[in-house]
């Protein structure tokens, strides 16, 4: 079996790894933007709240939390999908961690627009819309490209709960072939390329919609 | 007839008077200066006509109604005030026609064409329709200001409302700034003009009042005000800013500048720090 | 749960045992891993352009790999050459590759927020390349990157719980084990979140009293 063979073998279940990372990626996202807008306009009391969850869900391994979601909660009589315990899991955390990309990124808009935007008569949530979104997420381009990453490397953990991944595919290449170091070389190449792509797919979405004078 | 009537204007803030009992008038069609120091409450009193700042004491009409009420509907109220900020504030994510047409589509909820075509006639006003769909980053300070102001106007605002127009401006811009007030005064349009300017509130040719620490010590017409009879603390005023503006730039003793809000490196106020 | 506590009581010095192994895990990669960091950094700005690529490649390919695949190479791929390794001392050698590219990333960003005057500066002084290195980059960008590091370190601490996919006897893999034993999964698991969680708060605090102690007043972090 040559090196190539391997590596077709193994693409496989490429598919399934960027499945996950775009399941928790967005989840990410959605949880991120959630929690940030929240902390913005809401009131003092779910500021605090929301505080402690990004605190929490920071300080939790994710295999901790993905056994708690996959194989902890049937204790309690709720059974979840794996793809679902990962989006629960992986997802959630990289919303803790998105929360803080996202609020360091609204603080970069210029207050001055934002009390202009109130003096026009808009109302909060129209500001929140049409001013401090479209402007913070252009500025949070660089950190979510790092948490997508992030995500990306945890990803392999969906083996664990048995999404058929890379990670998966090369532990039974490696059971029955016995050469382990070249199929998890091959494995480290391959995430490396996704990752590469990811990256230069994000910056390309970035370059499309670039205004001049806005950057992260 | 009246649009605006403040009547002993108060505000305090932490115990301490920003504002301490400002009392004025500005007519349909009537273009005023409120001339002062830094933090002598200038941009306190914009805010606190159009609510975005609580004063604590005072009665504020603004189109036969009262401002200060508890029925007040702040944000009608706003769309009638058109604000032009001391930095443009002008939206960085928006090209010079979206921040026009921002509030027409989003609180007028007119329909796109309708709010270019809008947009576009009053940046053609302010003779910047060559520049529509440039960003903010790419327009120069008096560019900005002349979309910012035509931001302001494409509401159809009752009134207009300057802060410190000039101070990010360089000198001959400052000029242009004077210009374009006297060409909405020519268009019967009402302006409330605060500055610490000197050359602006003498150019600009309304009534000028003169505020000091949160009140008001004189005002009159431009002659008055700055002849020889003047009140003393508006000649100590003028003293200080004629020095600063000497020491800073010689070649043009009447523009002084804004410690506050120092210029860009090449702006007077950055080679005087060198 | 009062079951399950009472269950962790009876095998306390298992849990203990893995609650060491764990701290003892994350305690050596973070000295490794802030070391290799170091010289990594030292080999991408002091060489010349060939060098800096490589190093660059280094940091680039461990940040854009998993760990785990790099600690299964190891693991169940060297053996089949004969080279049968600890577990403990594959999690060390695979973080530390690991965390030394991240650490070295971090101490590149502080990097180039320098001013490149005073490194001009330094050498005009006549102090040679390395004295530069150790008298004026590193301090002062070990000082600017004292938050990423410490982040590091709770990162390092929580990743150490991968390291029971090779076997390595942590915490987590003690309480897998107690999991299993007892049927309490979710119980096993919670309890092991609060422990991290409790961990990470102690590791939080000290690095804030780092911050406050170490970062150089005047200068600031470059965004
Ligand atoms: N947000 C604020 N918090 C506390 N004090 C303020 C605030 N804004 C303004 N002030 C104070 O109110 C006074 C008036 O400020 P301002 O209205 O900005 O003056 P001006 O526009 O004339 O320079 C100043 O002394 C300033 O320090
Ligand atoms: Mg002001």
């Amino acid at each position: 079996m040559s090196f190539l063979q391997i590596l077709l073998q193994l693409a496989g279940g490429v598919g399934y790894t960027i499945m996950v990372t775009v399941a928790c990626s967005l989840t990410g996202v959605v949880v991120g933007l959630g929690v940030a807008m929240l902390s913005r306009i809401g009131p003092p009391w779910l500021r605090g709240l929301l505080g402690a969850f990004t605190f929490i869900f920071r300080a939790v391994p994710v295999l901790v939390l993905l056994f708690i979601v996959f194989f902890g909660l049937p204790n309690a009589g709720l059974r979840v999908p794996p793809l679902v315990a990962m989006m629960l899991s992986l997802g959630v955390i990289a919303g803790a961690y998105l929360a803080e990309v996202f609020r360091g990124a609204f603080d970069s808009v210029d207050a001055s627009e934002v009390l202009a935007a109130e003096a026009m008569g808009l109302s909060r949530f129209q500001i929140l819309r049409l001013i401090e979104i479209p402007q913070m997420l252009r500025f949070a381009v660089p950190g979510m490209i790092n948490e997508f990453t992030t995500v990306l490397k945890y990803s392999p953990f969906a083996y664990t709960v048995g999404i058929p991944d890379v990670m998966k595919e090369a532990m039974s290449l490696s059971a029955t072939t016995l050469r382990g170091v070249e199929i998890y070389l091959a494995v480290g190449i391959i995430y490396f390329l996704i990752y590469k792509l990811l990256v230069t797919g994000v910056w390309a979405l970035e370059k499309r919609t670039r205004i001049p004078g806005l950057t992260g | 007839m009246t649009l605006l009537s403040v009547q002993d204007l108060k505000l305090e803030y932490d115990g301490r008077i920003i504002l301490d009992g400002v009392s004025f008038d500005l007519a349909q069609g009537e273009l005023k200066v409120i001339m002062g120091p830094s933090g002598s409450g200038k941009s306190t009193l914009l805010r606190c006509l159009n609510r975005l700042a609580t004063p604590t004491g005072g009665r504020v009409v603004f189109e036969g109604r009262d401002v200060l009420g508890p029925g007040v509907d702040e944000r009608a109220l706003r769309q009638r005030i058109g604000f032009v900020f001391q930095n443009f504030a002008l939206y960085r994510h928006l090209t010079a026609l979206q921040n026009v047409t921002l509030a027409l589509r989003h609180l007028r909820r007119m329909p796109a064409a309708e709010a270019d075509e809008r947009a576009l006639r009053q940046l053609a006003r302010m003779d910047m329709q060559a520049h529509a769909h440039k960003y903010p980053a790419q327009l120069s300070g008096g560019q900005k200001q002349r979309v910012a102001i035509a931001r302001a106007l494409a509401m159809d605002p009752a009134v207009l409302f300057f802060d410190e127009p000039t101070s990010a401006l360089d000198p001959l811009m400052s000029r242009e700034v004077v210009n374009i007030l006297h060409q909405l005064r020519d268009e019967r349009v009402s302006m409330l003009c605060v500055t610490h300017d000197l050359y602006l509130a003498r150019a600009a040719g309304g009534r000028v009042m003169f505020l000091d620490e949160g009140r008001i010590h004189a005002e009159g017409e431009v002659d008055e005000l700055f002849g020889p009879n003047a009140d003393p603390r508006v000649r100590a005023f003028f003293h200080q800013e004629l020095r600063q503006a000497q020491t800073a730039q010689p070649i043009d003793a009447a523009q002084p500048m804004d410690q506050a809000q120092p210029a860009g490196p090449s702006g007077p106020a950055g080679l005087a720090e060198r | 749960m009062a079951s399950f506590l009472a269950l962790m009581l009876e095998y306390w010095p298992q849990v203990l045992s893995g609650l060491g192994n764990t701290l003892l895990l994350a305690a050596v990669i973070s000295v490794t891993g802030l070391a290799g960091g170091v010289v990594v950094f030292y080999l991408a700005i002091s060489g010349g352009p060939l060098r800096r690529r490589l190093t660059e490649g280094y940091i680039s390919f461990f940040i854009g790999t998993p760990l785990i695949v790099l600690l299964f190479l190891m693991y169940y791929g060297l053996p089949q050459w004969g080279l049968k390794l600890t577990p403990f001392t594959v999690a060390v050698i695979g973080f530390t590759l690991n965390v030394a590219a991240y650490n070295a990333r971090y101490l590149m960003t502080a990097f180039r927020g320098l001013d490149p005057d005073e490194l001009q500066a330094a050498r005009a002084q006549g102090f040679s390349d390395l004295q530069v290195f150790q008298l004026v980059i590193l301090p002062q960008v070990m000082r600017l990157s004292v938050p990423a590091l410490t982040n590091q370190v709770i990162l390092n601490l929580k990743d150490s719980s991968i390291a029971f996919l090779i076997q390595y006897a942590e915490f987590f893999a003690q309480m897998q084990d107690l999991a299993i034993r007892s049927f309490r999964f979710l119980d096993a698991y919670l309890v092991a979140g609060a422990v991290y969680l409790a961990l990470v708060s102690v590791v939080v605090v000290a690095a804030r009293w780092l911050e406050r102690r170490y970062v150089l007043p005047g200068v600031r972090r470059a965004r």
